[in-house]
Order: C-alpha cells, then sequence, then structure tokens
C-alpha cells in the first residue's frame, strides 16, 4: 500500500449508527500520516473545511439528504469530496457525481482496498491544483509587486524593442520625456537623442552589440526642444533562451544635480581665489609702494626743474637786457641753484624713477590680465587648448605668494592640443600648485630653508600627462584613500574646504582623464594629471 | 654706538629682495641726508651690520632664506643700538608678540607713505643729532603720522 509521504486531514462525514462499511480502518491502512476525523453533519464538516487544512471529505451516501447538502455547498471550491455508495445502486453513484463528488466508491467486497487508493489520488490531484494556485497567486502577486516598484521607481525606466520602439515607460520617464505612457508606446525612441553624437545614444549601441552601460551621461532633447542631462544605463532585454527582445535603460534627470556640481565648482574657485587674494594683494602692494613714492618723488623733482627753469628764464632776461653784469650774475645764481639741487642727479633719476614706475606699472597690469582670465566664468564652453601654456600662466599667478619659500622648477615638453575647458583645468592646476606649496610650507616653516616644485609635462599615452612634484611634508599612506573625497581635509579649520581636490578629481574626470597622487611623507609628494587628446564624447557634455 | 654720535650722519640698512622698491625708498629719503646702505637679501643685511656700525635697519618681511622678523632678531643680538623697523604688506602674518619681542620700533605698510615715512625716521634717528630738515617738512613729528609701535 502506497502511503501518503506527509501529514494529510481526512474528515469523515457518516450517520452517528454504523453502516455496513468501516471508512475509518480502510483509511488508517494510508499510514500514520493520515489523520482521520469523524462528524456526523454536513454544516460541522462546512465549519471545519474553513481553515483549508482539510484535503479530502470522504462522506458516506447513507446520510442522505447530509451528503448531497454537503456536496452541494463544498464541491466548488473545498476540497475533493469521496462518497461511499452504502446501497451500491447506479442512481446514488450518478447523483453523487451530478452533485461534484470527486469519486465514487462502493460498498463492497474490495472497499477496503479501494477506497484508500482513491483517496489517495484524489489527495494528490488536490494538492498539485493547490499548489499550482499557490504559485499562480504568487506570480500574480510578484507581478504587481514589480509593477508596483517600476511605477514608483524614482529613475526613469524604459523597455525598447530591437527596433528602438518604446514598448514600456514608468512615470518618472514619461515626465523626463514630456510625453504620456500612451502617447510613447510604440514610438521610437531617437529622437529624443537628436541633440547628442551617436557615440552617446546608449540604447543604440546596446541594441547593436549587447553592450551594457553603467551611469552614464547623455542629453535628452524633448520635442520642444529643452534639453535634459541625464545619467542613464542600458542593458540589453534577453528572453529565457537567449534571444535578444530589446533593451532596457534606467535612467534620471541630473539638472539639479549639474546646478548643484556648478555651484561647487564656483564655491571652490572663489575659495582658491580668497586663498589667492592675499599673495596677490603682495604681489599688486610691492610695484605699487614704489610707483606711489617715486610719484612723490617726481613730484618733487618738477620743482626742482621749475627753479632752473626760473633761473634759465631770469639769464635769457639779462641776455636781452645786454647788460653783461647782470647777465654774468643770472648765469652765477643759475649755476648756484643747478648745484644746490643736484640738477645731473635730478635728472638721471626722474628718468630711472619713470623708468622704473613703468615697470611696475607693466607688473600689475599683467598680475590684474591673468587674475581676470582666471575669474572669467568662461568654463562653459570646450576649446582646443595649449595645456602647458595655461599651466604656465596659472604658475605665474600662484608664484608670486610662494616665491619666498619655494624653488619652481618647469620641464615642459611640446604637447598635442587637448580638448578641454581650459578654466576649469586652470583650477585644477592652481589647487594643485596651491596643495605643493602649503605642503612645503609646513614642512619648512621658519627655517629658512625652501622647497621645490616641479611642473612637467609630456604627452603620454594618446594625451598628455602633468605633474606637480614636492618637497612638502606628504601624504600619510593611510589618508591617500581619502584625499579625494569631498569635505576630506587636513588643513586647519578655514585654510581648506575640503573639496579642492574632489573638485579636481571631477573636472579630470570630466574631461574623460585621470587624477593620481602619490606620496613618499617627508620626501616628495606627486600628483600626475593624464588628459586625453581625443574627444570621443567626455568634455562635451 | 649711539644713532647719530658725532658730526657723522646717521646710517641707515634697508633690506628688501626687490630692487625697485630699494631704489624708491633710497629715493623718499634721499634729501633726508642719511647714509643709506642697502642689500637684496638678509644674509648680506648680516654682513654689512657685522661690517659697519649702522643705527637703523629697515628690513622687509617676506624674502626668500630668511625673513625681516628672523634677520632683526639676529640684527637685536649683534648690535642691540641699532634700531629696528620693518616694512612690508603682509602685517596680518606677524603676530604683535613676536614684533614686541624682537623689539621692533616701526611697522611701516606697503604702500608707504612718504611723508609719513620721514617722520617715523626723523623720530626713531633723531635724538642729538637730528638729519637735516627740508623745507616745509614740520619741526615736530607728530606721533599720529608716523610708523611708530605703540608700546
Amino acid at each position: 500500500m502506497k502511503r501518503v509521504g506527509s501529514e494529510v486531514q481526512i474528515i469523515v462525514l457518516r450517520p452517528v449508527e454504523s453502516t455496513a462499511v468501516d471508512p475509518i480502518s480502510a483509511l488508517r491502512r494510508l499510514g500514520p500520516e493520515a489523520r482521520v476525523e469523524v462528524l456526523h453533519s454536513a454544516a460541522a464538516c462546512r465549519a471545519r473545511c474553513r481553515d483549508k487544512s482539510v484535503d479530502l471529505i470522504v462522506a458516506e451516501s447513507a446520510l442522505g439528504a447530509e451528503c448531497w447538502e454537503l456536496l452541494e455547498h463544498s464541491s466548488a471550491v473545498g476540497p475533493p469530496v469521496v462518497v461511499i455508495n452504502d446501497d451500491g445502486s447506479e442512481y446514488a453513484a450518478l447523483e453523487a457525481f451530478k452533485r461534484g463528488a470527486a469519486d465514487c466508491v462502493v460498498a463492497g467486497a474490495e472497499f477496503a482496498d479501494v477506497l484508500p487508493v482513491v483517496a489517495l489520488e484524489q489527495i494528490q490531484r488536490w494538492r498539485a491544483a493547490r499548489d499550482q494556485g499557490v504559485a499562480e497567486r504568487r506570480i500574480r502577486d510578484l507581478e504587481s509587486y514589480n509593477q508596483n516598484i517600476i511605477q514608483n521607481l524614482n529613475s526613469a525606466l524604459l523597455v525598447v524593442d530591437l527596433s528602438g520602439q518604446i514598448v514600456f515607460s514608468n512615470p518618472p520617464a514619461e515626465e523626463i520625456l514630456g510625453e504620456s505612457a500612451e502617447a510613447l508606446r510604440g514610438r521610437p525612441i531617437w529622437p529624443w537623442f537628436a541633440g547628442v553624437p551617436q557615440s552617446e545614444i546608449h540604447v543604440a549601441r546596446t541594441l547593436e552589440t549587447g553592450e551594457r552601460f553603467k551611469g552614464l551621461e547623455s542629453t535628452l532633447t524633448r520635442v520642444d526642444g529643452t534639453a535634459v542631462p541625464i545619467g542613464i544605463s542600458s542593458a540589453p532585454v534577453i528572453d529565457g533562451a537567449g534571444n535578444k527582445l530589446g533593451a532596457v535603460a534606467v535612467f534620471s534627470d541630473l539638472t539639479e544635480i549639474k546646478l548643484l556640481q556648478r555651484k561647487v565648482l564656483q564655491t571652490e574657485k572663489m575659495a582658491s581665489i580668497g586663498q589667492l587674494a592675499a599673495g596677490v594683494a603682495h604681489e599688486i602692494n610691492n610695484p605699487m609702494g614704489f610707483i606711489h613714492a617715486n610719484l612723490f618723488q617726481m613730484a618733487e623733482y618738477m620743482t626742482d626743474l621749475h627753479r632752473v627753469w626760473d633761473g634759465v628764464g631770469a639769464l635769457q632776461a639779462a641776455v636781452a637786457g645786454g647788460d653783461l653784469g647782470e647777465i654774468r650774475r643770472s648765469s652765477d645764481e643759475l649755476t648756484a641753484i643747478s648745484e644746490q639741487i643736484n640738477i645731473a642727479f635730478v635728472l638721471s633719476d626722474f628718468a630711472k624713477a619713470i623708468r622704473e614706475s613703468q615697470e611696475g606699472s607693466e607688473r600689475i597690469r599683467h598680475i590684474v590680465n591673468d587674475l581676470r582670465d582666471f575669474s572669467h566664468r568662461d568654463s562653459e564652453h570646450p576649446a582646443l587648448a595649449d595645456v602647458n601654456q595655461f599651466l604656465d600662466s596659472t604658475a605665474s599667478i600662484v608664484w608670486p605668494m610662494m616665491k619666498h619659500l619655494v624653488v619652481l622648477e618647469k620641464e615642459y615638453r611640446d604637447l598635442p592640443k587637448v580638448h578641454c575647458y581650459p578654466m576649469q583645468l586652470q583650477q585644477v592646476f592652481m589647487n594643485l600648485m596651491v596643495n605643493a606649496y602649503q605642503a612645503i610650507e609646513q614642512k619648512v616653516g621658519d627655517s629658512g630653508e625652501a622647497g621645490t616644485i616641479w611642473l612637467r609635462t609630456e604627452p603620454r599615452e594618446g594625451g598628455v600627462a602633468i605633474s606637480v612634484k614636492d618637497t612638502g611634508v606628504g601624504i600619510a599612506p593611510e589618508n591617500l584613500d581619502r584625499i579625494f573625497d569631498p569635505f576630506f581635509t587636513t588643513k586647519k579649520v578655514g585654510m581648506g574646504t575640503g573639496l579642492g581636490l574632489s573638485t579636481c578629481f571631477n573636472i579630470v574626470e570630466r574631461h574623460g582623464g585621470s587624477l593620481v597622487a602619490e606620496s613618499e611623507p617627508g620626501v616628495e609628494t606627486v600628483f600626475t594629471v593624464w588628459l586625453p587628446c581625443a574627444n570621443p564624447d567626455g568634455a562635451a557634455d | 654706538m649711539k644713532p647719530g654720535v658725532g658730526n657723522e650722519r646717521p646710517t641707515l640698512l634697508i633690506v628688501d629682495d626687490e630692487a625697485q622698491i630699494l631704489s624708491a625708498l633710497q629715493r623718499s629719503l634721499y634729501r633726508e641726508g642719511y647714509e643709506i646702505v642697502t642689500v637684496e637679501n638678509a644674509a648680506a643685511a648680516l654682513r654689512i651690520l657685522e661690517a659697519q656700525r649702522i643705527d637703523a635697519i629697515l628690513s622687509d618681511h617676506k624674502m626668500p632664506g630668511m625673513s625681516g622678523v628672523q634677520l632683526l632678531e639676529r640684527a637685536a643680538a649683534m648690535s642691540p643700538h641699532t634700531v629696528r623697523m620693518l616694512i612690508t604688506g603682509w602685517t596680518e602674518e606677524i603676530p604683535p608678540e613676536k614684533l614686541r619681542e624682537v623689539g621692533v620700533c616701526a611697522l611701516v605698510t606697503k604702500p608707504w607713505d612718504d611723508a609719513k615715512l620721514k617722520t617715523t625716521l626723523r623720530r626713531v634717528l633723531g635724538g642729538a643729532q637730528a638729519p637735516r630738515r627740508t623745507e616745509g617738512d614740520s619741526d615736530i613729528p607728530d606721533r599720529s603720522s608716523d610708523y611708530s609701535l605703540r608700546r
């Protein structure tokens, strides 16, 4: 005899008085896992079935109306009902099936053998059906769960077929694309990417090659022409058999982030300029100092020259008068004035004062020009630029603030032009140089020693490498991983925003390049910027 | 070794790493009647201090090698009677207690005021033999219009 294997609940519904059959002993043959419970009314049976734990009902037709009532109420939803046909009549069996009995067993000689087999079969069938129902319900739940997630996802989600037609969109996608779900369905997505180069249409590349992209920047152009900066990931959609069905793209609107990024950039630039201001003030102060003093002295020299000129006037008048004595006296007077004020010295020093003041004003003009270049917010437009040139102009801005402590060594090699935002890179170079200077300042203090900063450039690996090396305090190994983190700083409160290097890192990354730091504390520290020459998508966001 | 002893003119040593500053300072003071010596760094200044009598030293602060304050500290030890003055655009970097410690008696800020500078020098180098006065300059320096540091 086959056993049920796991616990089953069987209810036997039978009259109180004994009948010709003994279904209970027959069902016991299913094994100890078969729990058999005897009830005597259809109502009790229905109540018992409410908790869904019952696997089978065995009802004797001897119950008559009770039996038929049970069938009527539970055959559609409840566990299967097997009817024991007590009188063996064709009519009773037919009636039982008609009312929804799962099976019918005749109370005869083989009853004790047949009932367990029938019972087992019905239990298995019921369980299978129930499990399938559960599975279906699970799938339905999962579907609505996924649907819920997708609909409520903050990111936009689009599914396109192989031709790039939109198959599915969630509300954020509809918001970014500026159309309703109905309007989007079946439309090709390409027009939204009209504003970007082919290489930036990541979805197209996913469809073509199956490539996956993660967190890349691109721009969507709405029908009304507004451009939306987005961060996008895309992956192929593949069915169970490995067939490519299309692509799924997840993206989000970067407008806010871009705005914030620009603000941080500007804040950091302002902070750097604040650091610089003192140095620049000093550098302007020196020429201002001597120009100012020279002007005062030149005014005095003018007074002297007027006195000589007055003497010349008197002599001319005497010559016109023709009186020899008067002429001699005027001439002697002129000589005396000239000697008293040392006219030879005044004339040569006047010229020298003018020359030196001109040099001074030229220096100020230069500083102001450099500063103007620097503070210009012309960071929006990429340009082909000579990195050597703006590295050097940046060096000339920061040089005054560090020259008392630093020897600057420049080794510039000829470089191919680089597609970049020059002002942003200038900010990177300035940050690196100011950091190098501060590291040296921290190391040498008032000792009177000097440090060295090397600026080196060279073509490297399809791009250009710019390194700033210093002999300052260096970076502790445990900090080396954190220096590019926003707000990480070892400088004193108020001395650094902690954004300098993270901003540098972001700028360089935006150029498709890299920024690496190496340091041997107390010996030397090198920051190396590498920038690619070719500009497929990098800098043109 | 007091300033202005005998008939000798007071000697002023000016130290600045910028030649044009030295030139302009000399120009400003050339009718003040001082014996002026100029050098472009602290090391040269120390050599001068060793070699000859200097009544006053006016030094820039931010210089390569050795700062003005460091120089004046050395000068105080080498030649205590030499009057010590700083000229700088970086006043904010030098703590007042440091100035007192080094005995800096005047702090001239760049760009300097010619009249104020002359007054200051007359005050600190004055004493027994004041330098020759030029026309129009007031006899008694006004304390509020010079660079002397109040103690």
